[in-house]
């Protein structure tokens, strides 16, 4: 009776696992399935299971379609600025969780207001910018802006996990002889690993798919990331739907694997508690 | 050789009108055991961090062997701190953990190892050298603890409550470990507790705060049979020194006392020593081991009896504690008598009191009225 009843209780929750999971990975399974068809076979029934697997498109949208080109630009410029992001968002991190210095609110209030403004109020001035200092249409201007745009978030993600390190191991360090610098490497990075690992993975999942300032600052093929390359596929009067479904799968897989690897760090970092 | 001298130490801490330390002086001498003891808040903590050069000094100077302390870094003082949390750094091993600062000191590979292993050997912690902290119970990482200091063979030690998150049993086990790792090493040490039964058996001397201030420094049972006023009476001993209101009278050339329901001499006072309290109340404290349900053989000279009504009786096996009312008034105290009273609550008894043992406070200053002679 009591076992029943357990599972009675657990029913909605099931039946509401079941929908999430149908509502997030049936659009995923769906792309999955048009990207080894064709274009007319889509069009033929858009919801139909693959007849004949054309892992072809795979090899043709890589070299013909420049997804080649695209996913090492999108490569250059994610790793670089999630490599960035990390360093200096931890720093930063530590600073303001660690230090209680003349004017951190006002320092920490500004990086964080970084996270309420919407991309599209700053896109105006943010293009002035990049031409002034001759940065638009080039991956590094791409690569500051990232690291500019993904920096507040990580250090909000950061300084909290940094901030539940208790005191003493600092200063146990210090007493040790270590220097600042030294404690944040040796302690608070080795400690707030998960943490890192978290914020890698965010930054990495958002600015691999990010679209906005890449379609405002690169306007050369040769320098496209791969967002913008799937749009080039849609043409003004054509859609080549099955191969922006391959180009999609191209596109998606890196994070595929990254989120794989890195899920259970990732979970463990946002909801860990004080170190013990 | 290390003599620690503080000297009119005070801190005030950022965003605070008011002094954590005001004026604090002591000198700790070489291979002396030093324990700063008060509540929580009362600052000890504070001067401790002071010293270890943790916490900027507000003013006032801190010295080791008479060299001023203030503006050298914590690591060049060579002190060696053991934290209340033990500060373990989690993702090292045990071995890693005791010797991280003698790496940083560029202590050669070999002598760190010897090192390492002749603490660890010591301590009893050679089987977990390769383990994490979090794989060690809260013994063996308070162990691990006190071999990081050990093992840099620092001038000084610094104690900041090392037992408070220990169980009951492995605190008297570890307490005892302490005392005889003290003793073998020597080395001079100031040790921060708000519990009085480590004070009292691990100190050479105490030093009680309240409030950011020097209360009393002394060794550990002068200050408990001299307690410096009423707040070093309650809080040393427990349960804590029975505070009573009297009346100071005079029976001929003799001083005594008036409590609700007897008058008794106090032999160890004159009462010219007494004169500016003639007449009026004053502050009487008696221990609970000093009230005896039967007086002792002996003693009788001394005994007062004071008609009381019990309130509660607890036995706690070894004695048994009784509260009590003095009959025809408001004031409680408690008596420390032995395992096999008869007494029941509600009753109406007689309790007998040491008039030796009484001590005596002025209740505007709270400060103890010395004793002549």
């Amino acid at each position: 009776m009591g076992l029943w009843l357990g599972h009675l209780k657990r029913t909605p929750l099931l039946l509401f696992i079941v929908l999430y999971t149908i509502a997030t990975g049936g659009p995923f399974a769906w792309v999955a399935a048009m990207s080894v068809r064709t274009t007319p076979e889509i069009f033929g029934n858009p919801y139909a299971l693959p007849t004949h697997l054309r892992w072809d498109k795979f090899v043709e949208a890589w070299t013909t379609s420049n997804y080649g080109t695209y996913f090492w630009n999108s490569t250059i410029v994610v790793v670089t600025a999630v490599a960035l992001v990390t360093i200096i968002g931890a720093m930063a991190a530590h600073c303001l969780a660690r230090y209680r210095f003349r004017g951190r609110r006002t320092v920490r209030f500004l990086i964080l207001s970084g996270m309420v403004l919407p991309p599209q109020l700053l896109i105006l001035s943010l293009f002035q910018i990049m031409l002034d200092y001759r940065l638009y249409n080039s991956l590094t201007g791409l690569i500051v802006v990232y690291v500019a745009t993904q920096l507040a978030m990580t250090v909000y993600i950061l300084e909290g996990f940094f901030a539940q390190i208790p005191q003493d191991l600092f200063d146990a360090a210090r007493m040790d002889g270590y220097s600042d610098f030294e404690i944040f490497w040796r302690i608070t990075l080795p400690i707030g690993i998960a943490a890192i690992f978290t914020t890698v993975t965010l930054n990495f999942i958002i600015l691999w798919n990010e679209f906005l300032y890449a379609v405002v600052l690169l306007t050369e093929d040769s320098r496209r990331t791969l967002p913008l390359g799937i749009m080039h596929f849609m043409g003004g009067h054509q859609l080549d739907v099955g191969m922006i479904a391959t180009g999609l799968m191209i596109a998606i897989l890196p994070v595929i694997l990254l989120y794989a690897f890195f899920s259970e760090t990732m979970i463990r970092g946002m909801t860990a508690g004080a170190v013990r | 050789m290390a003599v620690v001298t503080v000297d009119k130490l005070s801190k005030r801490y950022e965003g605070s009108s008011e002094l954590a330390v005001k004026d604090v002086a002591f000198t700790v001498g070489d291979g002396e055991f030093m324990v700063l003891l008060g509540p929580s808040g009362c600052g000890k903590s504070s001067v401790l961090r002071m010293i270890a050069g943790l916490e900027p000094i507000t003013s006032g100077t801190v010295s080791i062997d008479g060299r001023v302390m203030n503006q050298v870094a914590a690591k060049d003082r060579d002190i060696a701190m053991v934290f209340q949390s033990y500060a373990l750094y989690p993702h090292m091993d045990v071995y890693t953990n005791l010797a991280f600062g003698l790496r940083r000191r560029r202590v050669a590979r070999e002598e760190i190892d010897r090192r390492v292993r002749s603490v660890a050997a010591k301590l009893g912690l050679t089987p977990f050298l390769s383990r994490k902290p979090h794989a060690l119970s809260g013994g063996q990482r308070q162990r691990v603890a006190l071999g990081r200091a050990i093992v840099r063979d620092p001038k000084v030690f610094l104690f900041d409550e090392p037992l408070s998150n220990l169980d009951a049993a492995l605190r008297v086990t570890t307490r005892n470990e302490l005392i005889k790792q003290q003793d073998e090493l020597g080395t001079t040490t100031i040790y921060v507790t708000h519990d009085q039964v480590e004070a009292m058996t691990m100190g050479d001397r105490m030093c009680i705060m309240n409030k950011g201030e020097v209360i009393q420094i002394g060794r550990p049972l002068e200050v408990y049979r001299n307690p410096a006023d009423t707040f070093v009476a309650r809080f040393l001993g427990n349960p804590p020194m029975n505070l009573l209101t009297g009346r100071l009278e005079a029976a001929g050339e003799r001083p005594t006392l008036r409590l609700e329901g007897a008058v008794f001499e106090l032999p160890d006072w004159s009462l010219t020593a007494l004169a500016r309290y003639r007449d009026r109340e004053l502050t009487a404290g008696v221990r609970p081991e000093d009230l005896w349900e039967t007086p002792p053989l002996g003693l009788e000279a001394q005994i007062v009896l004071l008609p009381v009504r019990v309130i509660t009786v607890e036995p706690l096996g070894a004695e048994t504690l009784l509260l009590l009312s003095l009959d025809g008034s408001e004031q409680e105290l408690i008596a420390r008598v032995g395992r096999d009273t008869a007494l029941k609550a509600g009753e109406r008894a007689s309790i007998a009191l040491d008039s030796s043992a009484v001590h005596l406070f002025d209740p505007a200053t709270t400060k103890a009225i010395p004793r002549a002679g």
